[in-house]
């Protein structure tokens, strides 16, 4: 018995030592996934952008305005970096614009004078997860803090969004991304594994046939399985969508990642050669991707290194412009930085594919 | 080495494939021998005009630990409408010059063209003369052989009307017209072969590769598989194929390029090379009694390379075996010696190669074929 054993084990090893490639990505990814869990979730959120304003009619700044502006902008957690970074606006109006367009996440309105039954109004991003909460948490204590006792009328101006709502928008990016990478570039290196390209590699098909018409089936399937789940999402985290032309948007959404991804995917196939080595690195990269977007938990709560990484990152593009048309009902108008990027990504994608695949076997 | 002219006298089989009458080279009429080198131009561009595929100097030279050459300075030319046999053991190259050839591979070094083109620049117009099928499978087991034949008969640029009847034609010759809409994962080794084979065909190739056709098939495929390539090579197509199989190469292919280490070590038609053999064929004559005096009686035939005594056998090796075997018999009647029995074996593909190397081919298939192999007689 010992001596089968044995055997099986020496034979397991040996395999396993003569893969260099794999033992660096099973010993890496660990220590990636450690660095980039560790920082991409559940950090210290700091730096929320909030506007302050005081009411009209406008003739100075109240006390209660003065310190708890003071406060808030000071206001930190431990030995972290300030929560909020406040802006001031003149009229509620434009803090109302900065919010609704989402380069605040919530204003506070100070009463034009300090009796105590003038309430302080809070308007907060509710799309976001954690940080409305936050928002709160400090506005209150700031006016505490200064000793008024005025009340607070806290509004959700996207209504109460539950956990599903947000991580759901994620789970939809997510799905086109696994589908794409697992499913049409394992494929795609099989093909390659098991000579099955040999047969038409030898035909007078072109390069960038081979490559349209493997892009083209591959966003395709990936477009469905994002319908798919987002239409799941619809129902089980219970999001209501008002208009069609919101469907609209989130169909060119998804069928844009879905053709930027599977570019990618194809580039990156044509230059593996081995399903075990792709599906490694491909495992990473789509996790690496997946938890630096934005999709589990808030951008601001990431340090500044890996919160550069999202501004290259198309998932969390891609799962801005859906939150932002699936949970706030915004348009193109606020989406279209997203969707220019995306854009971009898609077409260097599809240059990559084109300029790496292999029209020979060598 | 020079051509042959009479490789349409090859011996040929009519039991191994019934049905098919001349299969031998009946792509090709030559009235004039032709006589002169494997390169009768002397280095010009292009090949003769019977030459469909024209080979200079290849190399290929695989550098990863160690530098591994694969193919090393190959030069030979094909004629247009032959079926052409590279024969070697497994890793002599064969592999590689096909992928070459396919323009799969570039070359380190040389040219190689076929019919105008050469497989480096003319890549694409290549691609759209010849039909490859790869050694291993390419078939795609999910889709039926319907759809496996359309996929490449779209690549392949087939004109979209005659599509479908080309697919039903190759089907029928195939025998597969039955399970036109079953998926080729349900096929066995045979059919996909043969599904395979024809699908390299279907657009009507100059030149046909066929890369280790039958490896892996059990007998009665492999001829199906035989008498489908003989089929193909009646509509004047071109054909290449590589194998390490003796039988396989001796019963298809006009003319057989032996190739060793990445080296071309012979070209002829399969008689000519065993003609090359100099102990000639083995007589083999079971006696009743045997003397010094009838070993004496033999050696005096100028044909005789050598003789000697096994307990009750008389081993002759000679030329021209069955010319000698009747004056031997009547030779004996004189002496008044008992014949029990006689076999002449003529010199197999297999002696041939181990005369030219002085080793033998790995041929692990050919001993499971009993009667295809070097025992054969006539």
């Amino acid at each position: 018995m010992m001596r089968g054993a044995v055997a099986i084990f020496k034979r397991d090893f040996k395999k396993f030592l003569s893969t260099p490639f794999v033992i660096f990505m099973t010993l890496f990814m660990p220590i990636m996934y450690l660095i980039v869990f560790g920082n991409a979730m559940g950090g210290a959120i700091t730096g929320i952008p909030v506007g302050i304003v005081q009411e009209e009619p406008y003739i100075t700044e109240t006390p209660l305005f003065q310190s708890a502006s003071e406060f808030m902008r000071y206001y930190h957690q431990n030995d972290n970096p300030v929560l909020f970074s406040i802006t001031t606006f003149n009229q509620e109006k434009a803090a109302q614009q900065a919010l609704s367009t989402g380069r605040i996440m919530g204003y506070v309105v100070f009463p034009s004078d300090t009796s105590p039954g003038r309430e302080v109004r809070l308007y907060l991003d509710s799309s976001e997860y954690v940080i409305p909460g936050l928002i709160e948490a400090g506005v209150t204590a700031a006016v505490r803090g200064t000793g008024a006792n005025n009340p607070f009328s806290v509004s959700k101006i996207y209504g109460s969004t539950e956990y599903i709502q947000f991580f759901g928008v994620g789970v939809i990016v997510m799905a086109i991304f696994m589908t794409t990478m697992m499913g049409g570039g394992i494929a795609l290196i099989r093909d390659r594994e098991l000579g099955i390209i040999e047969g038409y590699l030898v035909t007078p098909v072109k390069r960038s046939s081979i490559i349209l018409g493997t892009i083209g089936s591959g966003t395709i399937k990936a477009f469905m399985a994002g319908t798919i789940i987002f239409m799941v999402n619809l129902v089980i985290a219970g999001t209501v969508i008002r208009t069609s032309d919101s469907y609209l948007l989130v169909f060119s959404v998804l069928f844009l990642i879905s053709l930027g991804i599977t570019s990618l995917v194809v580039a990156l196939a044509s230059r593996f050669s081995s399903q075990q080595e792709y599906a490694s690195s491909v495992a990473f990269l789509n996790l690496f991707l997946f938890m630096t977007s934005g999709a589990f938990y808030p951008v601001l709560g990431m340090p500044d290194w890996l919160r550069w990484m999202t501004l290259i990152n198309p998932e969390a593009y891609a799962v801005h412009a859906l939150r932002s048309i699936i949970l706030r009902g915004q348009g193109l108008a606020i989406i279209w930085p997203d969707i220019l990027a995306l854009s971009i990504f898609t077409g260097l994608a599809i240059m990559l594919g084109i300029a790496t695949y292999r029209r020979r076997l060598e | 080495m020079r051509y042959s002219q009479d490789w349409r006298e090859s011996m040929s089989d009519p039991d191994l494939v019934p049905g098919i009458p001349g299969m031998k080279g009946s792509g090709v009429v030559e009235p004039e021998p032709a006589p002169g080198t494997l390169h009768p131009s002397g280095g010009g561009d292009r090949p003769g005009d019977r030459d469909v595929i024209r080979i200079d100097h290849l190399t290929k030279a695989f550098a990863n630990h160690a530098t591994v050459i694969a193919v090393n300075d190959v030069s030979f030319s094909v004629r247009r409408g032959e079926i052409f046999g590279l024969l070697g053991p497994n890793g002599a190259g064969k592999s590689t010059l096909i992928r070459i050839l396919t323009t799969l591979m570039r070359p380190t070094s040389g040219r190689a063209f076929i019919d105008a083109f050469e497989v480096t620049r003319d890549d694409e117009k290549i691609r759209g003369i010849i039909g490859v099928c790869p050694q291993n499978s390419t078939l795609d087991l999910e889709l039926t052989a319907y759809d496996n034949l359309a996929f490449y008969g779209d690549l392949l640029g087939v004109p979209t009307k005659d599509l479908d009847r080309r697919i039903s034609d190759l089907l029928v010759m195939t025998g597969l017209a039955g399970r036109a809409e079953m998926q080729v994962k349900t096929f066995s080794g045979g059919m996909r072969r043969k599904l395979e084979i024809v699908r390299a065909f279907i657009h009507h190739p100059l030149v046909l590769f066929l890369d280790e056709p039958t490896i892996g098939l059990d007998p009665e495929s492999r001829r199906e598989v035989w008498r489908q390539i003989a089929l193909l090579n009646q509509e004047e197509t071109t054909i290449i194929l590589t194998t390490h199989y003796m039988d396989e190469a001796e019963k298809l292919c006009n003319r057989i390029a032996f190739i060793d280490r990445g080296r071309l070590i012979s070209l002829d038609t399969p008689d000519n090379l065993k003609r090359s053999v100099p102990a000639g064929d083995l007589i083999e004559i079971g006696v009743d009694r045997g003397d010094e005096g009838i070993l004496t009686m033999v050696r005096r035939y100028d044909q005789v390379r050598s003789v000697e005594m096994k307990e009750t056998v008389l081993a002759i090796s000679a030329t021209q075996g069955s010319r000698l075997v009747p004056l031997l018999l009547a030779d004996l009647e004189r002496h008044g010696v008992a014949v029990k029995s006689i076999s002449i074996r003529s010199p197999s593909l297999e002696d041939v190669f181990i005369h030219l190397t002085g080793k033998k081919l790995d041929t692990p298939g050919v001993q499971d074929i009993p009667g295809l192999n070097r025992g054969r007689s006539r």
